[in-house]
């Protein structure tokens, strides 16, 4: 664990390498948004939260929920990475048998804090760890990574409703506002905006930021256990397939990686981190 | 009777035409296990008095969360809770408690198995309040989710047996119960049931009727009136659909040789369905009939008065065993 933003980023860019390395045997998994996403989990794993690798159901540990759980090329590197599993292991990802399938499952082991393939459904349960954490009096807070499109869901706003009522301060979304969805860009599909009006409206403590700027998710997650009396709603704006210049900001949700791109785009990040 | 809070007529009048204040069984049951076991936590929907919870608001308020009208996202609370050692009870209508919430239970309950206890309260035509709180497709559902066991009581006089059922399952549970309408005898004996056993309510020897929940005083009504034409007729509680007791199914079968099931449910899916599975699984064939909910929707109106309207009451189920009893006659 470090706060060191040099070492921070060296990791970020190992992330990303896993994530392209993952993907290319098959081109199956998600790329851009594990790209995207890399910052947050890099700023999560590897500075934020108490978790013990090698005791990963201590129950005092902090939860980090990936409510998005297809975002998994990026989530499975980061938890290798941490110490959760061998690294060796990644070589497995979306193959025939193999636990690393692309919606994550608590198959894996604990360090999948709960099953969330079917969108708008993890943040409850991470409220409901947040409650029963506190009534218990344990230190434990509650990380939740989601993402924009997912906020369509209904389910998502009976919990933030919830959350921000019961002033349930143990509990920090980070929205992974990528603008990507199946179907396009979110803003032409069922636009959100604007975000931060509305989560303020239910109560929460906001943080509007670059999520591809660790120092930037680093303050806005220090604020956040600082936050007494509200949840927090930190809106990471990232840049889709960050990292690699032909893939950045290109919309493609479901992208079956073509061999050649991926060979690219691992030199492109194998040449950064020389 | 005493005087009694207004709360108390408003919740009578969620079942029946009645102002009669009911009484409460599951909810002292729950309080009572509570108490003793700090673990368990209560959840409701808004829905606290019907649930017979309101005793547990006000006896342990910190164990006790109204999430306010909002099932799917009680079920992933519960989730969250159990996953941190509590023992979470969640409490609606049947109707909301399953099929609002269907994705949220097989996920957040039910696949990574856990103690989660959803409990129903207005189970298949039980109310006047219409089409939309009657709970004639639950069982099917539940039935079809792993790991969850569906138990489906014949009355209050095991609603504590119930709750104790429940915690002895270590993983999701759904409960579907009925308030009492009226109160128990001071010395009503709690009686006990064990997940996966049926009980012989009553011997025979030429058909078997195996009924669930409130159609279990039906069929006893119906072979009452049937050994008063010579038939000897038997009845079994199934009070545990899953897992059912498929021992004692295949034991009435070959040993009275007519079988009818009578659910308050739909016959598609409840314990009509069940019970025709084991059957034919064990090779049995034999005259059979399902008395339940036919493939339709259900008005709202008094109990009596739907259990006569869709042919699931006493009468019915009489009628359905002379069909079977003349089918093995010829």
């Amino acid at each position: 664990m470090t706060r060191n933003l040099a070492e921070l980023e060296e990791i970020a860019m190992r992330l990303r390498l896993r994530v392209l390395e993952m993907v290319a045997p098959t081109g199956q998994g998600y790329v851009q948004q594990g790209l995207g996403a890399a910052d947050i989990f890099t700023a999560l794993y590897f500075s934020e939260v108490r978790q013990k690798p090698k005791d990963p159901s201590w129950p005092d540990r902090d939860r980090i929920f990936l409510t998005t759980a297809h975002n998994t090329a990026i989530f499975y590197a980061a938890q290798a990475e941490r110490g959760y599993f061998d690294t060796e292991q990644l070589k497995t990802y979306v193959q025939d048998g193999s636990t690393l399938e692309i919606n994550s499952s608590e198959r894996m082991g604990q360090f999948v804090e709960a099953t969330c393939g079917s969108l708008g459904q993890g943040l409850s349960v991470a409220l409901g760890t947040a409650l029963a954490a506190k009534r218990q009096g344990r230190p434990t807070r509650c990380y939740v990574v989601m993402g924009d499109g997912e906020m369509q869901e209904g389910q998502v706003w009976e919990a933030l409703m919830c959350a921000g009522a019961w002033g349930v301060d143990n509990l920090c979304v980070i929205l992974d506002f990528n603008e990507m969805q199946c179907e396009g860009h979110m803003d032409k599909v069922m636009t959100l905006r604007p975000v931060i009006d509305k989560l303020e409206a239910f109560g929460f403590a906001t943080h509007d930021i670059d999520g591809n700027d660790l120092g930037a998710l680093l303050d806005a997650l220090d604020a956040a256990r600082e936050t007494r009396g509200k949840p927090t709603f930190i809106n990471a704006n990232t840049l889709v397939g960050k990292g690699v210049k032909v893939l950045e900001g290109l919309l493609a949700h479901q992208l079956v990686f073509p061999p050649e791109l991926s060979s690219k785009a691992i030199a492109e990040i194998r040449e950064q981190m020389a | 009777m005493s005087e009694h809070s207004l709360a108390e007529f408003e919740a009578a009048d969620f079942i029946n035409r009645t102002h009669k204040p009911i009484p409460r069984s599951y909810g002292d049951a729950l309080l009572k296990a509570a108490q003793a076991d700090e673990r368990i936590v209560c959840l409701t929907a808004d829905l606290a008095t019907p649930t017979e919870t309101d005793i547990f608001r006000d006896t342990l308020p910190e164990r006790f969360h109204n999430v306010g009208i909002a099932e799917a996202n009680m079920i992933g609370l519960a989730s969250g809770m159990a996953r941190t050692g509590e023992i979470p009870f969640v409490h609606t209508f049947c109707a909301f408690a399953t099929k609002r919430c269907f994705d949220q239970i097989t996920m957040q309950a039910a696949y990574p198995n856990l103690p989660i206890k959803i409990v129903g309260f207005l189970p298949g035509v039980a109310t006047l309040l219409g089409v939309s709180h009657q709970a004639i497709e639950d069982v099917a559902l539940m039935r079809s989710v792993p790991n969850m066991l569906v138990l489906d009581p014949s009355s209050s006089a095991y609603h504590a047996a119930a709750v104790e059922a429940a915690l002895a399952h270590d993983g999701p549970v759904y409960l579907r119960l009925k308030r009492p309408e009226t109160p128990p005898a001071q010395d009503i004996v709690a009686k006990s049931f064990t997940a996966g056993k049926g009980i012989v309510a009553r011997e025979g020897r030429d058909a078997t009727i195996v009924a669930a929940g409130l159609s279990v005083s039906h069929a006893l009504a119906g072979a009452e009136t049937l050994a008063g034409e010579g038939n000897d007729v038997g009845v079994i509680d199934m009070q545990s659909i899953k897992p059912i007791d498929a021992d004692l199914i295949t034991y009435a079968a070959r040993s009275t040789g007519a079988i009818v099931t009578a659910e308050n449910h739909s016959i598609i899916g409840g314990l009509g369905s069940a019970v025709a599975e084991v059957l034919v699984e064990a090779g049995i064939g034999l005259p059979f009939r399902r008395v339940g909910l036919p493939d339709s929707f259900a008005e709202g109106g008094s109990t009596d008065y739907l259990f006569k309207k869709y042919n699931l009451d006493d009468a019915a189920i009489a009628d359905a065993v002379r069909a079977v009893l003349a089918r093995k006659g010829s």
